[in-house]
């Protein structure tokens, strides 16, 4: 999609105040050898120390079939073409929207519009999040949700201004909304150009070139607790919760920080692979082993936890403490609580509309049904999918097949020979209020 | 398939001269009956060539800084006006290019400007408002906004002026400045043409149809399955044919009789690449084309549409805009690499 004659649109979005004008500045002032023209919807807001500055009005057209992919701002269509005209004086894009602007009109300009689509290319999209106020906007505005939905990067800016535990909360809410973005944090904007710039994320054959599995790192377990404990027994109790047996490891002297639980969670992944030892009540739980509770009588059950120096013990659970009440109690019966605790698949945290669903399964697609269920799924979801990305093995087809889409505009092209590789499909949809445990379904139905 | 006659005069294009600015053309237009023919670029520059030999007669390189956005030759041909970035209307002495007045028109760009038919008036546009002007410069009105940003303008007699925007067509009285009439259509309208007897609008839409309304009997039809969105449309002198351009090729609607609904339009193919532009002979129906690839040919045509090439020539660029002098005897055509291309058109 993107050829080298093209210039590369970036689109800077987020809300008054996150900072986008500071970015921008910095962008400016940065010796990057680039010449910038920047396209401003926002007035009065810090100055931009740079001459080709272009004002323009939010103006929203849709089409008189209705479709919201058609959907474009006719504002950009008027500037962009002008600049046409005068691209021998620029070779980059700035575009800041208004901190209330929809993304996915702005988006659909650069695709819906012949002439700009062949003129321009759309880099990326870069949601600049003022991580002080996020969570207030989130609950209020559409607009922030979908500005992070659609990012292709988010900066999580201000960080300065928030606690290290606020800001991993909030991180892991937002990359549950969008899981195909890349999370940077920043204070003042000061992040690397190279991180907001010449991102080629609409660009097919970059689609995956920077998440070469896609999906982030998925664990075998739900949750993590840490605990400081000292020389003693412990009981570990659990009420009745949904399955009839959890997978459990627990690591001894792991420090309560983010890094540390990274660090015990790799170290964790290959003892899960590792074959679980079954612990039924009553019986010692031992450490650094994969153990699995038997949990099928009903009631409350208990398994002891040995200490015998004072330590920091992580409890690395398949399942969240909450689904089974788990806690920890001292010989005394005081509870013990966590220094820290973390999700991993944090689902449902935020009760977030948005969400990232993500589809990953083995084997060939029949290409006819696939694309009965895309059809049907943008028609019906395709107001509510705000982006999409993955590759699929198709039935037939020698090489894999990549595709990225914005709302109904679905884009897709064959990709590298599959060869020896084991033939897979995944699948990341952003969307609001999506069912993805009916869109596995219904793709694992496409299977052959 | 018509049959392009290509030889060293190019059918009816015969060599005239070949003239260049330094930056890309935006718009032009003859003047002094053809004596000179004018071109304003995106670096705000304005020249005059001498219109047999190209000589270059006046210039000023900063009418408009910014660059200059429309440009329009009053109806006895001695003004030029012009209008840019820089919020600015000028009038220049087509003459020598003495500037005669300059008017503050708005703070951000002014897109669109357009004498009336007895010169006694102009029409600028910027964002959303229209103003008129007495052709002194003195503003006699200015709009309410337009619900978005105004995309075309052109007047249809003296008193009566009409706009496009997004959705609509308002037909201003400009002595009252009342609205006479609004046609509405949920389409961003990209390009404006009316039937020189005033009778029928037409629009491209951003969706790739073009849509018309017959102002006799408020009687609209919407013509789809454009390739491109048709950002060109011309009328022939009398009215009857409208030549489209949304794609390579270039499709007239013919008004004779009944249609042209229910009719089949004629099909130009010729050009390898979008057209860019489009513009009837003063006096006859011939149309002159020109395509992003930097081809312009002319077609004859007949009362239904069809038609056949006349000639054509290359030019360098992607084809900005085609101008015929007022006795339609030369064509003149600006391209994006800054080439002012001018050929005398046989007589056929």
């Amino acid at each position: 999609m993107n050829s080298p004659s093209k210039v590369p649109v970036t689109i800077l979005t987020g809300f008054l105040g996150s900072g986008k004008t500071t970015l921008l500045n910095r962008i400016l002032s940065e010796e990057h050898g680039k010449r910038i023209a920047v396209i401003e919807n926002e007035y009065g807001e810090i100055g931009i120390d740079q001459a080709l500055v272009i004002n323009a009005d939010e103006e929203i057209f849709e089409m008189s079939n209705g479709c919201i992919c058609c959907t474009v701002r006719g504002d950009l269509i008027r500037v962009l073409g002008n600049l046409m005209k005068r691209r021998d004086k620029f070779d980059y894009i700035l575009l800041e929207t208004t901190g209330l602007a929809d993304p996915g009109p702005v988006a659909q300009t650069f695709f819906m519009d012949d002439e700009i689509a062949s003129e321009f290319s759309l880099d990326g999209i870069v949601t600049l999040v003022d991580a002080h106020h996020i969570n207030q906007q989130l609950g209020r505005n559409q607009e922030s949700t979908e500005q992070i939905a659609f990012a292709d990067v988010l900066l999580l800016n201000k960080t300065d201004l928030v606690k290290a535990e606020e800001l991993d909360e909030l991180e892991t809410r937002l990359r549950e909304m969008n899981r195909l973005a890349r999370v940077h944090r920043c204070e003042r904007a000061d992040v690397a150009i190279s991180t907001v710039l010449n991102l080629e994320a609409f660009n097919l054959d970059q689609v995956l070139a920077d998440h070469p599995t896609f999906l982030e790192p998925e664990y075998p377990f739900e949750w993590t607790g840490v605990y400081a404990l000292s020389p003693g027994s412990y009981e570990l109790s659990l009420d009745d919760g949904p399955d009839p047996t959890m997978s459990l490891v627990m690591l001894e002297r792991l420090d309560p920080n983010e890094e540390a639980l990274q660090q015990g969670a790799e170290w964790c992944v290959r003892r899960y692979a590792e074959h679980a030892s079954k612990i039924s009540p009553g019986n010692i739980v031992p450490i650094d082993q994969h153990v699995e509770l038997q949990l099928q009588i009903s009631g409350q059950k208990s398994f002891a936890i040995k200490i015998e120096k004072q330590t920091s013990l992580a409890l690395f659970a398949q399942h969240t403490a909450e689904e089974f009440n788990l806690r920890l109690g001292a010989s005394d019966n005081a509870e013990v609580l966590p220094v820290l605790e973390r999700t991993w698949v944090a689902q449902h945290e935020h009760d977030d509309e948005v969400g990232s669903v993500a589809i990953e399964a083995d084997g060939d697609v029949n290409p006819n049904k696939l694309n009965a269920w895309l059809g049907k799924l943008l028609r019906e979801k395709g107001i509510d999918i705000f982006r999409m990305k993955g590759f699929l093995s198709i039935a037939g087809e020698s090489e894999r097949f990549v595709f990225q889409g914005v709302h109904m505009l679905f884009d897709g092209q064959p990709d590298r020979p599959w060869g020896n590789e084991p033939r897979h499909n995944q699948l990341v949809f952003i969307g609001r209020n999506l069912d993805g445990n009916a869109m596995k379904r219904e793709f694992e139905a496409c299977l052959n | 398939m018509p049959k392009l006659v290509r030889n060293k005069s190019h059918g009816v294009l015969q060599n005239g001269f070949f003239a260049a600015v330094d930056d890309y053309p935006i718009a032009g237009g003859w003047g002094l009956n053809g004596k000179l023919f004018a071109v304003g670029d995106a670096s705000g520059s304005i020249q005059a060539f001498d219109g047999t030999s190209g000589r270059k007669i006046w210039g000023n390189s900063e009418a408009h800084v910014g660059g200059i956005m429309s440009m329009s030759v009053s109806s006895e041909g001695k003004q030029l006006a012009s209008v840019g970035q820089d919020g600015q209307l000028a009038f220049w002495d087509f003459a020598d290019g003495q500037l005669q007045h300059r008017t503050e028109i708005a703070s951000g760009w002014v897109e669109h400007v357009a004498w009336s038919k007895s010169g006694n008036h102009l029409a600028v546009s910027s964002g959303r408002v229209v103003t008129i002007l007495s052709s002194s410069g003195g503003k006699i009105w200015s709009s309410e906004n337009h619900p978005s940003t105004v995309s075309a303008l052109e007047w249809v007699t003296d008193q009566e002026l009409s706009t496009a925007c997004y959705g609509r067509v308002t037909f201003f009285n400009t002595s009252s400045g009342k609205e006479n009439e609004r046609l509405e259509w949920q389409g961003s309208l990209v390009s404006l043409a009316l039937s020189p007897d005033g009778n029928v609008v037409a629009c491209g839409s951003q969706d790739k149809s073009v849509h018309f309304w017959r102002r006799s009997n408020v009687q609209d039809s919407m013509m789809s399955g454009y390739p491109w969105k048709p950002s060109e449309l011309a009328f022939s002198h009398d009215s009857i044919l409208l030549a489209t351009g949304g794609g390579e090729d270039i499709t007239v609607w013919s008004f004779e009789g009944n249609g042209p609904e229910g009719t089949t339009p004629g099909v130009l193919e010729f050009h390898k690449a979008p057209i860019s532009s489009l513009a009837f002979s003063h006096h006859q129906r011939h149309l002159a084309s020109g395509c992003r690839e930097g081809g312009v040919v002319v077609w004859s045509l007949g009362r239904r549409g069809g038609g056949h090439a006349l000639g054509g020539a290359p030019v360098n660029g992607s084809v900005e805009n085609v101008y015929w002098r007022p006795d339609s005897r030369s064509l003149a055509a600006i391209d994006s690499k800054g080439g002012i291309t001018v050929w005398r058109v046989k007589k056929i």
